[in-house]
């Protein structure tokens, strides 16, 4: 088999699933489940085959045309899409067991596992494409399946808010990030990546710089950065494997990918830009999650920090360092989530972190997981945290020290809200009592757990990798003598303050400890994290209403009752007008009769 | 002193106008034919006085040819109007309205 | 001398004229058509076309005139019905004439009709030489005549058939 062909059956397969899924196995959900795993399986070793087979390969069938504007559909299989495809294939393969054993009392089963296959399928489709409207096109699915599996749990209104927030936002994004193809085509007369590698309109000023911010705007939308940062906490209201899957390791990373990809037409205007947002994303995020009580948000949280971290990097100008830490964040984040699934699971739904406690007896497996996890998240020394951190803070130190300043006070803080979480969380006796019974759960939660612990203990050191990657892994940056030295005090140091400061400052008492020592504090951080909600209610309500309902009276009377009841009353006049000349009457024909005769007469005689 | 060509084309012209008032104006199917009747008339006149005129005998032939069908016409319009009398017992112009919208 | 029988027999024939269009009476009617008839065929007569005059009298007042006094005797049952006069249909069919004869009279103006000098009676009543001119250069047009008679023959007895007696005409 050609490795086009196992592309096309890795890109295929979750297609048919899903497909398979909805119309005939939609009660079935023992059933259902067994097909999406089988096509995740499939998937991951797919997925592996092909980054391990060494083949690199791209291909392209065009699929509509318009006179000289053809949209096309390709696959464009570098090192970059074989390292992703891993990601995607590894993770989402553990994501679906989990479900396995975390969804087993769902009723609506098979439409959850429906819409994983979907997932699946836009995701593979982002990472294959090879030109940007095919990426907008399998981006919108992949905003779809996020919107459907968020609202998995229907009968909630905040699951279904939830789930409409996260498709708003992310369309405006998107808005820009339409604009910045049609832009890109207009400019570069092709959306083709391996064209627009070739040559683009680099000298043109403004366009050279619109561009990649327009479509940076996509990346703002998807990967949730400011300002459009807000959909991405209440999106948990989904269930915790998607959380996992979709607004951890995988969708929120495409935005990501995005930006490596049109690494081309980067400008340093507009990558100042870039690492900015990212930097102050991974800011704001750290100093919202450090009040937060439900351990999906925290988490959440992290994921937006961790995702400023990466938009940092590469606007810092290094595709290398942004992906590096894309993968080893897919692999404890992903990890992470599914720990707090399993937690979850295992004191009965309750999300509270300060409703936990005493964990670490009762459920051994996913506390030592987690540790490793978090851990790696926080950047200890020999886990893959650690390096591709320290690869991004070298490329900060080296090319803006504002930002590497930024970046390692939020290393702090991340040290710091995780330990918080983690000592909450596992240590100290159980504060409630869905914590005292809390169990461990079946081998279908523990083995990705473990699998992908494995992975965020040694994902770390790249250059094991087999040179199938090497092409990405090439381009991270490494720090030589004095720098090298800088940067690696550096972390051991915020690593020791931050994890130092959690640990002694936090009790396992059950209530927050800065909400009670500091209340000033407190207040400032939650009232920081709800600012933008705030902010987005008033223009939505105040603003965007009144324009709204101007307009819907200008539709009602304008076009409505002008244009088109207007239009249809001249029809209508005019019928009357003619009609009236059907009078049925001798005499009015024969004066019509007098009438032309008259006008010829006149014709003829020259006077007309 | 024969009177002038003019004057004959006017005569004629003015039963033609008559008649043709006759058309417009009456209600009664029947008096509407007579008119018409008239301004065929009219025609021959006209015809006859051309012929005289420019000395040659084509008007004169050609007003037989107009005698012929106007006694043919006036044949088959009577029956005609025979016929619609016994649809609608009136002769009134205005009973013929079937086609008003 | 001329003159004078002109003008009273047009006046005649335009008096009559008038007579049929507003006489209340359809049978009124007719008889002033018969009498403008006559004033038409003198006007023949004065144009030296004596077998026309002759002619117009036979068919048109003694064929088609008594057919028409025929049905009106025979539809017109009520007596003359009330002739309503509507100010606006009568201004307007007056204006039509006016038009009528405004346009005709521009004709004959523009055309310059009367430039050429009348012919003597050379040509005219000669029986002879109108059957000549029927029977050569007209020949076609007789024909077709004969056929158009034949034709309304035929129209007026299916016409005539009472409705639903398909088969046996009355």
């Amino acid at each position: 088999m050609t490795p086009l062909q196992t592309a096309l059956y890795v890109l295929l397969a979750p297609l048919a699933s899903a497909a398979l899924i909805t119309l005939f196995l939609c009660r079935r959900g023992a059933a259902a489940s067994a097909v999406s795993v089988a096509a995740a399986a499939l998937v991951a070793y797919g997925a592996l085959a092909l980054a391990f087979g060494g083949d690199r390969f791209t291909a392209s069938w065009e699929w509509l045309r318009f006179g000289s504007f053809a949209i096309a559909i390709g696959f464009n299989y570098d090192d970059l899409a074989a390292l992703m495809l891993s990601i995607v294939g590894v993770v989402g393969l553990c994501v679906h067991v989990f479900s396995l054993g975390y969804m087993r009392d769902d009723a609506a089963k098979a439409r959850y596992f429906g819409g994983l296959s979907i997932f699946m399928f836009s995701m593979i489709g982002i990472v294959l494409a090879d030109n940007l409207f095919m990426m907008f096109i399998f981006w919108e699915l992949v905003g779809f399946s996020s919107y459907f599996l968020i609202n998995h749990w229907r009968e909630r209104t905040s699951a279904s808010d939830a789930a409409k927030k996260a498709f708003i936002v992310n369309r405006v994004g998107d808005f820009g990030f339409l604009l910045g193809i049609i832009l890109c085509y207009w400019a570069n007369g092709t959306v083709s990546l391996a064209a627009l590698g070739a040559d683009h309109a680099s000298s043109h000023a403004v366009y050279s710089r619109l561009i990649p911010l327009l479509l940076f705007c996509g990346a703002v939308g998807k990967s949730a950065q400011l300002p459009l940062q807000v959909w991405l906490p209440d999106a948990m209201e989904g269930p915790t494997p998607v959380s996992a899957l979709i607004h951890a390791a995988t969708m929120v990373a495409a935005g990501i990918y995005m930006l490596c990809r049109i690494n081309v037409l980067m400008v340093p205007e507009a990558q100042t830009v870039i690492a900015w947002v990212g930097t102050l994303t991974a800011l704001y995020a750290a100093l919202c999650a450090v009040t937060q009580r439900d351990i999906k948000k925290v988490l959440a949280y992290s994921t937006l920090s961790q995702l400023g971290y990466m938009v940092a990097a590469f606007g810092l100008g290094s595709v290398g360092a942004a992906m590096f830490h894309l993968t080893t964040h897919a692999f404890f984040k992903a990890l992470l989530f599914l720990g707090a699934g399993s937690v979850i699971v295992g004191c009965h739904h309750e999300q509270d972190i300060f409703m936990m406690g005493g964990l670490r007896r009762r459920m051994p497996v996913t506390f030592w997981t987690f540790t490793i996890a978090v851990a790696a998240i926080v950047g200890l020394p020999g886990l893959a945290g650690f390096f591709s951190k320290d690869a991004i803070l070298v490329l900060a130190f080296e090319n803006n020290r504002a930002v590497f300043a930024a970046l390692a006070f939020t290393a702090i803080l991340t040290a710091f809200y995780m330990l918080r979480l983690w000592k909450i969380v596992f240590l100290g006796a159980s504060r409630a009592d869905s914590a005292r019974d809390a169990h461990e759960g079946g081998i279908s939660l523990t083995a990705p757990l473990v699998l992908l612990a494995v992975l965020s203990a040694v994902g770390g050191y790249w250059r094991a990798y087999p040179r199938a990657f090497g092409g990405v892994f090439s381009q991270i940056p490494e720090a030589l003598g004095a720098t090298h030295a800088i940067v690696l005090a550096t972390s051991l140091v915020v690593l020791l303050v931050g994890a130092g400061t959690a640990l002694a400052f936090y009790s396992t008492d059950g209530s927050d400890s800065l909400e009670r020592k500091s209340p000033a504090v407190f207040g400032f951080l939650v009232a920081l994290r709800t600012s933008f909600d705030a902010a987005y209610d008033y223009y939505v309500a105040r603003i965007q209403q009144r324009a709204a309902m101007i307009l819907n009276f200008v539709d009602i009377v304008g076009l409505a009752g002008v244009v088109v009841r207007g239009l249809a009353g001249v029809a209508e006049n005019i019928g009357f007008g003619v009609r009236a000349l059907h009078t049925g009457r001798l005499s009015n024909y024969v004066y019509w009769f007098l009438g032309g005769v008259v006008v010829l007469w006149a014709y003829a005689a020259g006077v007309l | 002193m024969t009177p002038s060509l003019d004057s004959y084309v006017m005569l004629s012209a003015a039963l033609f106008a008559i008649g043709f008032l006759g058309v417009l104006v009456r209600r009664n199917t029947l008096v509407i034919y007579m008119c018409l009747e008239l301004m065929l008339v009219a025609a021959t006149l006209a015809l006859v006085a051309f012929s005289r005129f420019n000395g040659t005998e084509d008007g004169d032939v050609f007003v037989f040819f107009i005698l012929t069908v106007a006694a043919a016409e006036v044949a088959v319009g009577l029956a005609i109007i025979v016929a619609l009398f016994r649809a609608r017992q009136t002769v009134q112009v205005e009973s013929l309205d079937s086609l008003r919208h | 001398m001329e003159q004078i029988a002109f003008i009273s027999l047009s006046v005649l024939t335009l008096a009559c004229a008038l007579g049929v269009v507003l006489s209340k009476n359809a049978v009124n009617g007719a008889m002033c058509l018969l009498l403008c008839l006559a004033g038409i065929a003198g006007l023949f007569v004065q144009l030296h076309a004596y077998l026309l005059a002759f002619v117009l009298v036979l068919v048109y007042a003694g064929a088609v005139v008594a057919l028409f006094l025929f049905i009106i005797m025979l539809l017109d049952m009520q007596g003359g019905q009330p002739w309503r006069f509507h100010v606006p249909e009568a201004l307007a069919g007056f204006i039509a004439a006016a038009l009528l004869v405004t346009g005709l009279d521009l004709l004959a103006v523009r055309g310059h009709l009367g430039a050429g000098p009348a012919v003597g009676a050379t040509v005219g009543s000669s029986l002879k030489l109108y059957a000549y001119q029927l029977f050569t250069t007209y020949l076609l047009p007789v024909q077709v005549m004969g056929f158009l008679l034949l034709i309304a023959m035929l129209g007026v007895i299916v016409i005539s058939r009472r409705v639903g007696e398909a088969g046996a005409p009355k």
